[in-house]
């Protein structure tokens, strides 16, 4: 029953069961109601496919028949069978029965499971087709007529499973959608309630603490019109009214104090005076100030929905690629392929630091806007690629984009979260860019199914306008100020120095790289491409276990790399088991394993990617004491970009010498093997001069 | 100095209540109503188009089967020799096929220079066909891949005729209209969108409702904390809500009393400081 | 590729008619091709496939038919005459003709052949190492058609039609056509797993003698032997119905590499090439040297993409040893039973 006004969770809790019961259960009865529809639909039309098929072949033997064979001494009816049964999936079996219904031939299928409907069944001396269930089938008995008269019927079987397995794709469909709407919805409703009620009741509460210290000299900066509008506007007015009563004192003291005459009671007044100001507070500018504070949250949504619009071309974007591919001299065509993605990856690790630095000088709000422009021109212009030549300046737009926008979160993330947790503010950022990785790599792909890549870059452009709407109609201009200016560069270098430091970059964050751009994002989409029963929406359903599975991962391991303080232990078991996921496919059919190595690749970074920055504080204590910790880590971050452009490159550089399988399984056999080292090498973290130390996040 | 003594004009120093114009719960009706409706229309996008794909494949593989077993047929006779404008027996071969199904519009068999040899359409003998289908067997890279064309508001599925030199002598196809499709699918579209309407009002009122009691326990709280305030400053009295209230209500509560006491010492200045200038 | 570059180039010319010199009917104004035929006996189905093909594609062809009777001194004439008509085209039939019009690859000697005149050639049972040294290009001014079937395509038909443990053959120990037929499917049979039971017929004063054929066949039967290949040999041609009514007497099914035995006798089935069909391809290489203009060396020497699978259906139900569906629907089926023969 408790509902803190100015805590989001218990709020946001019940509105989360709500969106449950409102968005799941109406979904289903779609669902439902279209599957009905689909089977009604399609069995006439599979029924007449199997009667024409039936016809021919009733055409086939009746002309043996009449050549004086005996429908029971056909040869050969096997061969005869199975390129129909080959071409027709829809088609189960085929079989050719007597006027007494004994199975003669039968091919798809056992014939013991359905002989005895044959011989119980009475095909009459109709002359047309016959439909009947026999279980899990449907027969269409077709009469087989000659010279002789009726002599038997061939029997077209159609698979129910069939129509069920198609219901069954648009089922999971139509789950993804759900679980893509759900996730949407979470992420707007979490903005609607903090940014609507507890962002502006915890403004509340601030001024409340000061007042409660006898400090008048704040109001709630709350200018909404709906309940908490109205709450807030008569809590300001209490704080005006004390506000004017005081000023309304203080100018009587001052007309007392320079207009009387009489000296003791100036100085009677002038102890009211102090006696006042003692006990209470106000502002010394004639008016409260008005206070606005910044959460983390406020640039979730923005954030998210941008994210959402750069991972919706992830599942297949080595295909699009492939699509336009046109050569460039002297590199082989995998490696044109990886280029985009690799360049992609190149311009955000360029640009990053500069992003940063300019997130600082001007703000968030601005270079968010900034980065919008790049990477809303990107996408525009990714659809109307025309060859791979144009589609990379596009990407780097894009990249540029990107690099620009993420840095403003992380930086406005990084001044809000100054008067809160750190540690929170981090989740905010990795929430939305997990979620909208889920969200987008799912959508993404099932929408390019049905409406091709290009539409599908339009709609993440038009994502990015929605997201440069809401950030300069909501976003508050006034930013906060930015904390520290950025350490030098020549000062990163101080940094490779440490060993240790070198060490987890070289061979922990760097590999993990490598085996998320190189497989995830370049060598999935093409391997499983090569699959004709895959499509793009199961391609995309795929990859989508991999930000799930560091999604359920990651806060499990937070908390037991707390408890258990070994975090060097879960970079080496995080980066092994990611080398062994990209091996699995030496064992087994690539695509019966993929997904099971795209699981584990995601249990891996779960593993080891929050221990990585865990380890920084211990680590590089003296650099984050001189350089600050934030720089530390966004150097980490820096240098493990050199494996996301490695990564599709040396994927590129393997498939043209091992093909597509033997080029995961060497990737997967360069991570493991730098893995190995950075295990070996986590042995002598405790050796040498090393500081334990108590510094947290 | 009681408090009373002041409550009098304390009340006109707050300001009017502000109209809620734009309540919470309509706010945020408003955002989940329209994420159920595009929940709504995407599954029915993705439904309809899987539907309609399967569908039209169906009904493709199909005639293109009856355009196979023609196929056959006319070059079982091609391998004996025969010119195909001399196959006279194909003409019945395609009317018989023709027969079998009323959706068929049309089955053409032409030459290699596009002209129409035989056709169920007897009238259409001696012309033309369309350029796409002239295309479609002289560009086919595959000899036994059936091809398929849109025209205006037929479907064509048609497959090249090969002799037994390995030449291409002209090609069959057969026409069928977009609206048999279009009819299939239709019933499947009529379902969908009732549904979706059915769901959608459904539970846009059991949204609405839920959001209404959600947000009406914050409005009514907030509405009795602002309700509290403007008591305790007009009247006096305690802030501490019945049943205790939560840690923000109890700060709150304090929040009231500091601004009443403060309301109340200022007042109580300015009354001494009065009777101090009067004095004289 | 490159054929299929050719027929698309073909259809283009043939719409485009006019423009490329007008090859067909609808230009009547166009001057007909003028195709010297060089026949060995008399019209027959390659000569009429041949003919037909032009009537049919449209193309205006003036033919001047020459049938030398099977007299070689003619061969000589019908050069000097063709040469003095200066015909467009000169279209030769069978090994004789067409070694002593066109001379060997390796002989060609200007005066007694013709040369200059492109030439096709039918029905040439070795053209390789013969008329030609390779049959991807003659290297010279003629082109033509194979007309045997393949002895591998052969006995993977046999096969396909039942699986062979032994292979019976009778033939005839004098003609050359059929010691190669034995030596072919000795080292096939080594390599498919089956045995060759060939077995020559007897010959007395340099001559074949047509009344052991029936012993042999009843030898054959003691061998349990599971086919018996009919080669393509005269002696065996003209004695079609001793040996096939002998193989029927004893309940062994046969497989003829010709016609005639399954049409016009009791061979159970067989697969060939049409003459009919080879005259067409014949033809086909024809138009591809008058109407596209491509020299007759680029034009490689091959045989029908078809084979026509001939089925004798009454002696099948006699022996009661049905076709397989599959095979049943590619062969042309004879069942005089029924008075005619039935075409798919």
């Amino acid at each position: 029953m408790a509902m803190t006004l100015d805590r989001t969770r218990p709020l946001f809790i019940r509105l989360l069961l709500l969106v449950l019961i409102v968005l799941v259960p109406p979904v289903a009865w779609v669902t439902i109601d279209a599957m009905a529809e689909f089977s009604q639909g399609l069995i006439p039309e599979m029924d007449k496919k199997a009667e024409t098929i039936g016809r021919d072949l009733e055409a086939s033997i009746e002309r043996a028949v009449n050549f004086g064979i005996p429908l029971d001494k056909l040869e050969g009816m096997g061969e005869f069978f199975s390129p129909v049964l080959a071409a027709n999936p829809e088609i189960r079996y085929l079989a050719v029965t007597d006027r007494k219904g004994n199975v003669l031939f039968m091919q798809g299928i056992d014939k013991a499971s359905i002989e005895s409907f044959y011989t119980s069944a009475d095909f009459g001396e109709v002359d047309h087709a016959h439909k009947s269930i026999l279980g899990p089938f449907i027969d269409m008995a077709q009469p087989l007529v000659t010279k002789a008269g009726r002599v038997g019927q061939v029997h077209v079987g159609t698979d129910q499973d069939y129509v069920r397995e198609r219901l069954m794709e648009i089922a999971i469909d139509l789950a993804v959608v759900t679980l893509v709407a759900l996730l949407i919805a979470v992420e707007i409703l979490l903005f609607v309630v903090t940014f609507n009620i507890t962002g502006p009741m915890r403004v509340v509460g601030t001024v409340i603490d000061k007042v409660r210290r006898g400090d008048f000299g704040f109001m709630a900066g709350v200018t909404s019109d709906d309940e908490v509008g109205r709450f807030v506007h008569g809590f300001n007015g209490a704080i005006r009214y004390a506000d004017t009563l005081f000023r309304r004192l203080e100018a009587y003291l001052d007309e007392v104090k320079s207009a009387h005459f009489d000296p003791g009671v100036v100085e009677q007044v002038r102890d009211i005076e102090s006696r006042v100001k003692f006990l209470f507070r106000f502002a010394r500018t004639g008016q409260p100030e008005t206070v606005n504070e910044h959460q983390a949250t406020d640039i979730r949504l923005p954030l998210f929905l941008f994210v959402f619009a750069e991972e919706i071309s992830r599942s297949f974007m080595p295909l699009y690629i492939r699509d336009l591919y046109a050569p460039i001299p002297g590199l082989s065509p995998e490696m044109v392929i990886g280029l985009p993605i690799a360049l992609f990856m190149l311009v955000i690790a360029l640009a990053s630091p500069s992003a940063a630095m300019l997130a600082n000088r001007v703000g968030a709000r601005r270079v968010f806007l900034i980065g919008l422009v790049p990477a809303t021109i990107g996408f525009v212009m990714s659809a109307l690629a025309m060859s791979v030549y144009d589609l990379i300046l596009w990407r780097m737009a894009t990249a540029l984009g990107y690099a620009f926008i993420t840095m403003a979160c992380q930086g406005y993330i990084a001044q809000v979260s100054h008067q809160q947790k750190r540690a929170q503010g981090l989740g905010v950022y990795v929430g939305a860019v997990l979620t909208a990785s889920v969200c987008g790599t799912g959508f993404g792909g099932v929408l390019a199914e049905r409406v091709g890549y290009r539409t599908t870059f339009w709609v993440a452009a038009i994502l990015t306008i929605v997201t440069a709407v809401l950030i300069y109609r909501l976003l508050d201009s006034a930013q906060p100020n930015a904390e520290t200016a950025a350490p030098r560069k020549r000062e990163f270098l101080r940094l490779l120095r440490n060993w240790r430091f070198s060490v987890l970059v070289a061979f922990a964050a760097i590999p993990s790289k490598i085996a998320l751009t190189g497989f995830l994002f370049f060598l999935v989409p093409l391997t499983l491409s090569q699959n004709p029963n895959i499509d793009l929406g199961d391609m995309a359903r795929i990859m989508m276990a991999y930000p799930i599975s560091v999604v359920l991962m990651s806060p499990l391991v937070a908390r037991f790399a707390d408890h258990v303080g070994w975090k060097a232990g879960l970079v080496a078991v995080g980066g092994l088991i990611g080398g062994a996921a990209l091996v699995l496919p030496f064992f087994w059919e690539p695509v019966v394993v993929i997904p099971v190595s795209i699981w584990l690749l995601g249990i891996s970074q779960g593993l080891s990617a929050s221990p990585q920055l865990a380890m920084i504080p211990d680590l590089c204590w003296t650099e984050c004491r001189i350089m600050g910790q934030t720089n530390v880590l966004a150097f980490l971050r820096l240098a493990e970009r050199v494996g996301s452009f490695a990564g599709p490159l040396l994927a590129a550089c393997f498939i043209p010498a091992y093909g597509y399988n033997g080029a995961i399984i060497a990737l997967g056999v360069v991570v493991a093997g730098l893995a190995s080292v950075f295990a070996l090498l986590s042995f002598a973290y405790h050796a040498g001069p090393h500081i334990e130390t108590e510094w947290g996040e | 100095m009681g408090h009373s003594s002041v409550a009098g004009g304390s009340g006109a120093g707050l300001p009017p209540a502000r109209p809620v114009r734009w309540s919470l719960a309509r706010k945020v009706s408003l955002a989940l109503v329209s994420i159920l409706l595009f929940t709504q229309l995407m599954a029915a996008f993705f439904a309809y188009y899987k539907f309609e794909s399967v569908y039209s494949s169906l009904v493709q593989s199909r005639y293109s089967f009856v355009v196979f077993t023609i196929k056959k047929r006319v070059e079982d006779n091609l391998n004996l020799g025969f010119a195909l404008r001399q196959l006279r027996q194909v003409q019945e071969i395609i009317e018989r096929e023709k027969s079998r199904d009323a959706q068929i519009l049309a089955v053409e068999v032409y030459d290699f220079r596009g002209e129409v040899l035989f056709d169920t359409d007897r009238g259409a003998i001696g012309t033309k066909v369309a350029d796409s289908l002239f295309e479609a067997i002289r560009t086919g890279s595959s000899q036994s891949l059936s091809f398929s064309v849109i025209d205006e508001d037929n479907l064509i599925v048609g497959l090249p005729l090969v002799n037994n030199l390995g030449k291409v002598e002209g090609g069959v196809v057969l026409r069928y209209p977009i609206a048999y499709v279009e009819k299939g699918l239709s019933g499947l579209m009529v379902q969908l969108s009732k549904s979706i309407a059915m769901a959608v009002a459904v539970f846009s009122v059991v949204a609405v409702l839920g959001l209404y009691i959600l947000f009406g326990g914050v409005g009514r709280k907030l509405g009795s904390m602002e309700q509290t305030l403007t008591e305790v400053m007009s009247v006096g009295g305690q802030a501490i809500p019945e049943g205790g209230g939560d840690a923000f209500e109890e700060r709150f509560a304090e929040f009231v009393a500091k601004t009443r006491e403060t309301v109340d010492h200022i007042r109580d200045a300015t009354e001494e400081v009065g009777r101090l200038d009067r004095l004289q | 590729m490159r054929r299929l570059a050719s027929l698309a180039v073909m259809l283009c010319a043939l719409f485009l008619g006019p423009m490329t010199g007008g090859a067909w009917a609808a230009e009547p104004a166009a001057k007909p091709y003028r195709i010297y035929m060089a026949l060995w006996r008399g019209w027959e189905d390659a000569a009429q496939g041949f003919k037909d093909y032009f009537a049919n594609q449209g193309i205006p062809v003036e033919l001047i038919i020459r049938d030398a009777g099977q007299d070689k001194e003619k061969l000589k004439e019908f050069v000097a005459e063709a040469k003095s008509l200066q015909v467009d085209l000169v279209f030769t039939w069978g090994t004789t003709v067409t070694e002593e019009m066109l001379g060997r690859y390796d002989d060609p000697d200007k005066q007694s052949h013709i040369t200059k005149i492109p030439a096709v050639f039918a029905i040439v049972s070795q053209p390789l190492g013969g008329v030609v040294p390779s049959l991807v290009s003659s290297g010279r001014n003629i082109t033509g058609t194979t007309y045997l079937v393949p002895m591998e395509t052969q006995v993977n038909l046999i096969q396909s039609y039942r699986p062979l443990k032994r292979l019976g053959m009778v033939f005839n120990p004098l003609e050359r056509n059929s010691q190669v037929a034995v030596e072919q499917l000795t080292s096939i049979g080594h390599s498919m797993g089956f045995d060759l039971v060939a077995l020559p017929v007897d010959v007395a004063e340099g001559k074949p003698r047509p009344a052991s054929i029936a012993l042999k066949v009843a030898e054959l039967k003691a061998a349990r032997v599971d086919f018996i290949y009919i080669p393509p040999d005269t002696f065996l041609n003209i004695n079609r119905d001793l040996l096939t009514q002998a193989a029927l007497d004893h309940g062994i099914p046969t497989f003829a590499a010709a016609e005639n035995p399954v049409v016009t006798s009791k061979a159970m089935f067989g697969g060939v090439y049409r003459y009919y069909t080879v005259g067409q391809l014949t033809a086909y290489k024809a138009e591809q040297i008058l109407v596209h203009k491509m020299a007759p060396g680029d034009i490689p020497i091959d045989a029908p993409k078809r084979l026509s699978v001939l089925i004798n259906m009454p002696v099948v139900r006699q022996l009661g040893l049905f076709p397989p569906m599959k095979l049943l629907g590619l062969a042309e089926v004879i069942d005089r039973a029924e008075g005619k023969e039935i075409k798919p």
